[in-house]
């Protein structure tokens, strides 16, 4: 909880496992083969400094981009698929209440304000969900308790290093 | 807000309340099934958050819960988390079919009894007025359900506060863990009345 991770290692599988009311939101970019993944676990981080990276949205999206950039990816190709932000339970101590879509909603916005494109995702709902990037692939798979890991995105090949090349 | 530091006089004070606590439970738990339940040493966990869930059990595997959320002069979750086929066992033991609405408000009644029994000690040990909402049985990732529950309680810090004991039915394949997570400002209220605030 609260970890982000970066690779551009094909081997590598950037994983969180049992995503409840937390978020995974991984940040690629395809034409440099760089994915990062951070494990969200609140909307907001005011007032909390030295929080670890991932923790909060609205630090999490910078945090993620800082270091996908500085392994070699180009702010403007980074696009993002999420996944998680259920609400598991019907209760809960004070005013915490579907966390879920609270982080849901937090990281969209976060994603916003740094015109990072969501390219699938799959949020809410009562279940949890296991989340793996697998870098050299270029996809991301979904799995819940006892069933079937599921493709949810495949970002490969990589349209942009094609359309890249036919102009040259 | 950093993560909190407990010193071990801090922590050998949460353990014997979860001991006392636990205890209470296991009673109550052998009065209800006529058998005798076994009860291990329990431990207190300060961890950071990374490591919160994997301290508890695998965190991909499926369990059935039991959450027993505690409000009151300090706000924390009861969970008792049992193994799928467990909680078959308990629910043959008690007569009902595991994963039917029946089976899962059967597993709902005994995380209430069980819960009501440690918040009744720890009530009565730490002097605190404290009560509990109703159960809510969820049957999922482990990961999943602690990661969902701890996001609730740890608030601003880095760290959680565990309180875990197992139990176990003698004669047959029945264990369970009970876990206290106390939310951070209840963690403070709790070391104050056991004498041992910093």
């Amino acid at each position: 909880m609260g970890e982000l991770a970066v690779s551009t290692l094909a081997e590598d599988e950037l994983m969180t496992i049992g995503l409840g009311s937390c978020i995974g939101v991984a940040v690629v970019d395809r034409a440099k083969s760089v994915a990062a993944l951070a494990h969200v676990m609140l909307p907001d981080a005011s007032a909390v400094p030295n929080a670890p990276a991932g923790k909060f949205a609205d630090t999490a999206i910078p945090a993620l981009i800082e270091q996908s950039e500085r392994v070699g990816a180009r702010r403007v190709r980074l696009e993002a698929v999420l996944v998680g932000g259920a609400q598991m339970f019907e209760v809960g101590v004070g005013s915490t209440l579907d966390i879920g879509a609270r982080n849901a909603v937090a990281v969209r916005e976060a994603l916003a304000r740094a015109r990072i494109p969501v390219r699938a995702q799959e949020t809410g709902g009562r279940r949890g969900r296991t989340m793996r990037v697998h870098v050299g692939a270029m996809t991301v798979t979904v799995k819940e308790a006892g069933g079937r890991e599921v493709e949810l995105w495949s970002g490969s090949p990589s349209p942009r290093r094609s359309a890249e090349a036919i102009h040259r | 807000m950093s993560a909190p530091d407990y010193t071990d006089m801090q922590l050998d004070a949460m353990r014997e309340l979860a001991n006392i606590g636990s205890g209470q439970a296991a009673t109550a738990l052998a009065s209800m099934l006529g058998k005798e339940v076994e009860l291990s040493v329990p431990r207190a966990l300060a961890l950071p958050l990374a490591d919160a869930v994997d301290a508890v059990g695998p965190a991909e595997k499926t369990v059935s819960s039991v959450v027993l959320p505690i409000f009151g002069e300090i706000d924390a979750l009861v969970l008792l988390l049992f193994p799928t086929e467990d909680a078959a066992t308990l629910c043959s033991m008690l007569g009902v079919e595991a994963g039917t609405e029946v089976g899962d408000s059967a597993i709902g009644e005994i995380g209430n009894i069980l819960g009501t029994s440690y918040i009744n000690a720890l009530a009565s040990m730490a002097g605190l007025a404290i009560e509990p909402k109703p159960p809510h049985v969820v049957t999922d990732m482990l990961g999943a359900i602690v990661a969902s529950l701890l996001s609730q309680t740890v608030g601003e810090t880095d760290s959680a506060l565990v309180l875990d004991t197992g139990l176990a039915v003698a004669g047959v394949q029945c264990e369970l863990s009970f876990l206290l997570l106390p939310t951070t400002g209840g963690i403070a209220e709790l070391l104050g009345r056991l004498g041992v605030g910093s």
